[in-house]
């Protein structure tokens, strides 16, 4: 009987032990309770997941929790997305999303809205695509190009890294806006596009800056413009699309971090101030700079608004040029 | 001579205490997940770049080289032991590996993996250092006919893989080319046999196919039969090559070396192309073919030498013109560029410190391997006298955690599991797999350069024979099949006579 009330008491003491240990999570005060899931929709070492494993391993040391990354990668970024729209509301899951997202919403059937679906907590910084030609193409600036394209109609060829990417749809937009008959080339994947680009089989590529900068600044290709909202201090001579002008084309890819819908607004501005303070840090700002990433800040409602504004920027692109996953 | 200034400097670079331990532990983590199915050295090498923020350039770039090809070291070591190949790239290890280590010959088959790797691995790095810019530029004097053309010569080359039937191994690849088709068109966007599944949108894992086909296909087929319970158990007579080995398979060291060498260079080719190209090679070109696939040794020393070829030429379009010629080469690429450095021409000669650092110390990690794996050797050939009912559990589930850890997809287990079945199947059915294998990578490919060769031409069927480099290609075909189907007419001719 004794045996039976020392083991009984223990059992129950330890219980209460374990439960005092931890208590029901109080949200804003005691954020975060536990590891926070960091969904990263592409697979592991894309542009994506590196800049998020940069954050999120700056962001565990800050928080005192780990953070874990989650590659949910598959049909252009859907798959996380939709998993993010999705995750249980205990505001311990964030995403990173890219321009990626915000074009799939327009170019096929998706199960997540960029806009009802999340909460945004920052905007990590953008990434400017440039317009690449091979030496063998004759023209300096982008005009020059129109003109060249206009004089031989269906004999250029544009490549991409897949139907409906940011690639693609910029060169369908040049397409409209300079009315030229250029054929579309798609690759899987931008570093098979660019080996045919040097080679002189495509005639010209959009392309996030930092893959073409070095083959540029040897000589090896021409940048004709830049898309962003100011030049790049890497190629200062090359222009930006306003400056060339073709202002529709002035589209950056952009980053952000975001929350599901659901998360409490005070989560959300704490995130928002952990992340800040960490894209402040000087070594962050470099790596990403390195990855060819911009990187700014922004209050959660700048963030809302951006991706809100993206989302409709790129709608109208699509429906402009007709282009559609099916 | 330049040369031995540049490795000099290279050797100043790598002997550097914390350089070498760096290179030794890529080595060892790259054999690590080479000999664990499934998790290969493209998420590695994006899991542990976070550790290489805090080391200068060079270290970070050794060490994540060493993981990728000490991961061809390792992945041909399970393809031997129990048919399971642990890269993708030893699929074909497996065929004449395996059924060596059947015939208690597991230490020669690992010991000439390994030999045959080293010297592929030393080759490569001195065709790095001679001729690293010439043959980029090179490379890009491929186009996609040329490319669809040696497809062609491959897809021609796989029904060579098979032992028995040419029909069935028709079959097998056909098959192939029908699993390829699921996934994502890249000319037209249209989705194929997804089935609204998003898993399938990218189409079938490569791996969650072999991974059924060849590991859980073989377990299921032998506890199916009860004489595989004695093979596995077979004392192993020894663990050092004889001399007959040695002779046999030195040749094909060399063939495989070049084959590799030429292959990785390819954007697209890489490891996996050499192994498969090397093996359809030996086993054309040997006076007695049908000893392949029975424990041919030449079967296990080409491809290996290949695929170590492979591996390390592939370095080169990155490093010298900033284009990664596949997904491994590609992380290195974004590795680089993290720690600021833009490949290109220009790294050559900014960084040289760098550049030859990184290529000494693939010899310095291709020796390492060879010292660290030689004895290890007797410890993997005991694992084979584990009893299989220990044995066979823990080697599903280290597909099972294999396959899981590509997507962490419950699907992709599913599919897995679907493909051991019907893997079953098929050896029931005396069909071979790798020709399905081969389809399956092949048809893809060669559909996606056809039709860019055909929009490049605007519709012009003739461009594949009006360019020299895929003409070429093309006859070799031809001639091949033709050399392929002729002893068999002449042999169903004198049957008839006979009778």
């Amino acid at each position: 009987m004794n045996k039976k009330w020392t083991l009984s008491f223990m059992s129950l003491a330890l219980v209460a032990a374990v439960f005092g240990l931890y208590p029901d999570s109080a949200p804003a005060q005691t954020f975060p309770t536990k590891p926070i899931t960091f969904i990263v929709p592409f697979p592991p070492g894309t542009g994506n997941d590196v800049i998020a494993r940069i954050i999120g391993d700056k962001l565990s040391k800050s928080l005192g929790k780990p953070v874990v990354i989650d590659n949910k990668a598959g049909a252009a970024g859907a798959i996380g997305g939709e998993a993010a729209a999705k995750a249980p509301p205990d505001s311990h899951s964030i995403i990173i999303a890219s321009t990626t997202l915000s074009i799939n919403m327009s170019v096929s059937k998706v199960n997540y809205d960029l806009v009802k679906d999340f909460a945004p907590v920052i905007l990590l910084g953008t990434m400017p695509y440039s317009l690449l030609v091979p030496m063998s193409v004759p023209a300096k600036s982008i005009k020059e190009l129109v003109e060249l394209a206009r004089s031989k109609p269906g004999q250029f060829n544009f490549g991409s890294n897949g139907i409906g990417g940011a690639p693609h749809l910029l060169a369908e937009m040049l397409k409209l806006v300079g009315k030229i008959d250029i054929v579309h080339v798609p690759y899987k994947g931008t570093n098979e596009v660019v080996a045919d680009l040097l080679a002189g089989r495509v005639q010209l590529l959009f392309a996030p800056l930092v893959t073409g900068r070095p083959l540029v600044q040897d000589g090896k290709l021409r940048a004709l413009g830049v898309c962003g909202n100011k030049r790049s201090p890497a190629l200062p001579d090359v222009p930006t699309m306003a400056e060339a002008g073709y202002p529709t084309l002035d589209i950056p890819n952009w980053y952000a971090i975001l929350a599901p819908a659901a998360t409490p607004k005070a989560i959300v501005n704490t995130l928002n101030a952990e992340v800040a303070k960490i894209m402040a840090m000087g070594d962050v700002k470099e790596r990403l700079t390195n990855q060819g990433v911009d990187p700014r800040s922004s209050t959660p409602e700048e963030a809302a608004a951006y991706i809100k504004q993206d989302v409709t920027t790129w709608a109208k692109v699509i429906k402009d040029s007709g282009v559609q996953m099916k | 001579m330049d040369i031995f200034n540049n490795m000099l400097l290279g050797f100043t670079v790598v002997l550097l205490p914390w350089n070498l331990f760096y290179c030794l532990f890529g080595a060892v983590i790259g054999t690590l997940i080479g000999v664990l199915p499934g998790i290969g050295p493209a998420a590695t090498i994006a899991l542990l770049l976070p550790f290489t923020f805090n080391v200068p350039p060079v270290t970070a770039l050794i060490m994540l080289a060493g993981i990728y090809y000490g991961s061809q070291y390792g992945g041909s070591t399970t393809s031997i032991l129990v048919n399971i190949p642990g890269e993708s790239s030893s699929v074909v290890t497996c065929l004449d590996g395996y059924a060596m280590a059947r015939q208690g010959r597991a230490g020669p088959a690992l010991a000439i993996a390994a030999m045959g790797s080293f010297f592929a691995g030393c080759v490569a790095t001195v065709i790095i250092c001679l001729l690293a810019p010439t043959l980029a530029e090179l490379a890009l004097k491929f186009g996609p006919a040329e490319y669809f053309s040696m497809m062609v010569l491959g897809l021609v080359g796989a029904t060579m893989l098979a032992r028995g039937s040419l029909l069935k191994a028709i079959a097998m690849i056909l098959l192939g080319l029908v699993l390829g088709l699921v996934g994502t068109d890249v000319n037209s966007g249209t989705r194929r046999f997804a089935f609204g599944i998003s898993t399938l949108f990218d189409g079938i894992d490569f791996v969650v196919v072999v991974m059924g086909l060849f590991g859980l296909a073989e377990i299921i087929s032998s506890l199916d039969h009860e004489m595989k319970k004695e093979i596995m158990t077979t004392k192993v007579s020894r663990l050092i090559p004889t001399r007959a080995d040695l002779k046999a398979s030195w040749k094909a060291v060399i063939r495989g070396t070049a084959l590799g060498s030429m292959l990785g260079i390819l954007p697209g080719g890489g490891a996996l192309l050499s192994s498969f190209a090397s093996y359809a090679l030996e086993k054309r070109i040997a006076s007695d073919p049908s000893r392949f696939g029975k424990g041919a040794i030449e079967g296990v020393a080409g491809p290996e030498s290949a695929n170590n070829a492979g591996a390390q030429t592939s370095f080169i379009p990155m490093l010298t013109l900033g284009i990664p010629t596949n997904g491994v080469m590609a992380l290195m690429l974004g590795a680089m560029m993290i720690h600021g450095i833009a490949p290109g021409p220009r790294v050559m000669v900014e960084k040289p410190d760098l550049f030859w650092g990184l290529i000494v110390s693939m010899w310095v990690g291709n020796l390492m391997l060879v010292i660290l794996n030689l004895p290890l050797i007797g410890i993997w050939v005991r694992l084979l006298t584990v009893p299989y009912r220990f044995l066979y559990p823990a080697i599903v589930m280290f597909c099972c955690i294999g396959v899981y850890s590509l997507n962490n997809s419950i699907i992709d287990l599913a599919m897995a599991t679907g493909f051991g079945i019907v893997g079953y199947l098929l050896l029931k059915l005396d069909c071979e797999p790798a020709p399905l294998v081969l389809g399956f990578i092949l048809g893809p490919m060669m559909e996606t350069y056809f039709r860019r060769a055909l929009v490049f031409s605007r519709g012009d069927f003739t461009v594949f024979f009006t360019q020299p480099i895929s003409l070429t290609m093309l006859l070799t075909a031809a001639i091949l099949l033709l050399m392929n189907i002729a002893p068999t007419v002449r042999r169903k001719r004198e049957e008839v006579f006979q009778e």
